[in-house]
């Protein structure tokens, strides 16, 4: 099932490969942020199914976004370079996945989670 | 000379050791004739000394001969038996002087007293240094005249060393604390009193017994940690170490490194903990920071992987002729990397607009005339830097192959503006990429990788409008987005 999904990446290519992915897998993106305003934004007005979320944004932690998103009930999920070690304790039980992955890794994870 | 041997039952009366040498002596050789022609006031002296456990020897006369009992000998050393009848002057050269005025303060009816008296005396064939109490009276005689000095002599020596030796040891102690920053500190057997901390600066100085010491320096959180670590070290009897955060002077908290050792009496008692604690705040610092910086750098490196994995995944993206493609995703790596040098010798912290211009666009110009870069000059958070200096490098190298120096004579200005569209909106940079001169320019049947990442990928970079414009005369690119975001460095 096609999903609209929000990306919250700050790395141009990285965020560009995301789009890419998940095209190929037949979702849609519905937004793409690159900064915590913007993604704070974007967090609140979004009509998504699922978002992913870079930890660090330009050195701002995205956790904010992810309290938008609990609040607003859209599921997420975490893609960082830092790994599990970089999660606050309030987001522990979220899904990791660990920069670089492949497209196979991200797939798994929107299915645990979607 | 007579050679006179009394018999013990004769004067002087037992008298050990000495008061047999002394029944034997040839008195009548010496200043006080023969032993049973002595005065009666000599007579009775040399009986009570004899009979004296403690060091006494009469100097008689006025030459001051001297005459002693068995605990004067053992003080006397090898100078024994030969002092025994001499003159004082005589048998002690080398303290002639100090002993003449002994005998002229005596034989005038003075006494004489001295407390740990230094002298250097030869008993035993060379120097050495002696230490005595010394206590001098006149000894009257028949007739109620002085005749004679009594001294009493106690040597103190040991005492006297041992006495220095702890001195020392005290100001080598004193001077080790003044000269180590350590904080040194005493406490007794069960930690539960803190007798005195001395530091030089580094903690406040607990001057009297402290029975708050725990609260004063060691934060609540940290104090169970603590007393787990003294506990241990007291049950087994092993000097305490541990490192825990302190509080400083002026109310900062540092870290300590402290260290205790017990000391312990004969029967293995403890009696108090003597110890030593270092600053060790600005290790721990360093040691945090370049934990932190670890952290950092391994996400740098996980990032730049993924970048690397993004743009060959983007590169090779329906790509047909792989040598070319090949070729661009060498380019773009070696641009990303550029890029990167670009930022390190920033530290990091900010790129001059400049700067990423320069670097990512004038490699690929063959002729400095064919290129323009104009602008003031504007300082770019490090991604942003990144983003943009990669989508200058694709309009550069495009510009090369396709563009306007693909020919002879075709040139390219960037130039760049800040405005505010309005008085109080905030600042906007506008940059403008413009090609001249090249192959006429018509609208791309597929939009390839160097386009989106511009597009899409730098105005969501730059949260501004980014347009690839494909005009005849030639390619423009135009940049549009708030100055603010970039100029606080976020």
């Amino acid at each position: 099932m096609p999903l609209r999904i929000l990306v919250v990446e700050d790395e141009m290519t990285i965020a560009l490969l995301m789009e890419d992915m998940l095209t190929d897998m037949g979702h849609e993106v519905a937004g793409l942020a690159m900064r915590l305003p913007q993604a704070l934004a974007l967090a609140e007005t979004v009509e998504a199914d699922l978002a992913i979320l870079d930890v660090n944004l330009d050195g701002r932690m995205s956790f904010p976004v992810a309290d938008i998103l609990r609040r607003r009930g859209v599921p997420f999920i975490f893609a960082t370079g830092y790994g599990s070690a970089g999660i606050d304790a309030p987001y522990l039980d979220v899904k990791v996945i660990k920069k670089p992955f492949l497209t196979d890794d991200l797939a798994v994870a929107i299915r645990t989670v979607a | 000379m007579s050679e006179v041997e009394r018999p013990a039952d004769a004067f002087p009366y037992g008298g050990g050791a000495l008061g047999a040498l002394i029944r034997a002596f040839d008195w009548a050789s010496t200043s006080l004739g023969p032993i049973d022609r002595w005065p009666a006031a000599l007579r009775s002296v040399t009986s009570t000394l004899l009979l004296s456990p403690v060091p006494i020897v009469l100097l008689w006369g006025e030459d001051g001969i001297m005459l002693y009992n068995d605990a004067y000998s053992v003080f006397a050393g090898g100078r024994h038996p030969q002092l025994l009848g001499s003159k004082v002057r005589e048998g002690w050269p080398e303290v002639a002087d100090f002993n003449d005025n002994v005998m002229k303060v005596g034989l005038a009816g003075g006494v004489l007293s001295y407390k740990n008296q230094e002298l250097t005396l030869y008993r035993h064939g060379y120097g050495e240094q002696v230490w005595m109490n010394l206590d001098y009276s006149p000894v009257l005689d028949d007739a109620g005249a002085p005749a004679g000095v009594i001294a009493i002599v106690v040597e103190t020596s040991e005492t006297v060393i041992a006495e220095r030796r702890v001195r020392d040891s005290e100001a080598r102690f004193a001077a080790l604390v003044n000269a180590t920053s350590d904080a040194v500190y005493r406490m007794n057997p069960d930690w539960s009193e803190m007798s005195a901390l001395d530091s030089q600066g580094f903690l406040v100085n607990t001057e009297a017994p402290s029975t708050t010491w725990m609260d004063d320096y060691i934060l609540p959180e940290d104090q169970p940690h603590v007393r787990e670590a003294i506990e241990a070290a007291i049950r087994e009897r092993r000097p305490f170490q541990f490192e825990h955060r302190v509080r400083g002077v002026n109310g900062s908290v540092g870290w300590t490194e402290s260290r205790a050792v017990p000391l312990m009496d004969a029967g293995g008692e403890i009696l108090e903990w003597f110890g030593a604690a270092s600053d060790v705040t600005e290790r721990r610092r360093a040691e945090e920071h370049l934990r932190l910086i670890i952290n950092e750098l391994n996400h740098r490196v996980k990032n730049n992987l993924a970048m690397t994995q993004a743009i060959a995944a983007q590169t090779f993206r329906g790509t047909e002729d792989v040598g070319e493609a090949q070729q661009r995703f060498t380019a773009r790596l070696v641009a990303l990397a550029q890029a990167n040098d670009l930022l390190t010798g920033e530290r990091w912290a900010a790129a001059s607009l400049r700067g990423v211009l320069e670097q990512a666009v004038r490699p690929h110009c063959g002729e400095q005339a064919r290129l323009t870069i104009e602008g003031p000059d504007v300082q770019l958070s490090p991604k942003t830097a990144l983003a943009l200096s990669l989508a200058m490098h694709e309009l550069a190298t495009n510009a090369l192959k396709y563009g306007a120096w693909s020919g002879e004579t075709g040139g390219v200005a960037v130039t760049w503006h800040t405005y505010r569209p309005e008085n109080d909106e905030p600042e906007r940079l506008h940059i403008e990429w413009r090609e001249q001169g090249g192959p006429a320019v018509s609208q791309p049947a597929r939009r390839g990788f160097g386009s989106r990442l511009i597009e899409r990928g730098l105005s969501a970079e730059m949260g501004g409008d980014v347009k690839m414009l494909f005009e005849p005369a030639g390619l423009a690119c135009v940049i549009d987005a708030p100055l603010t975001l970039y100029r606080s460095g976020e």
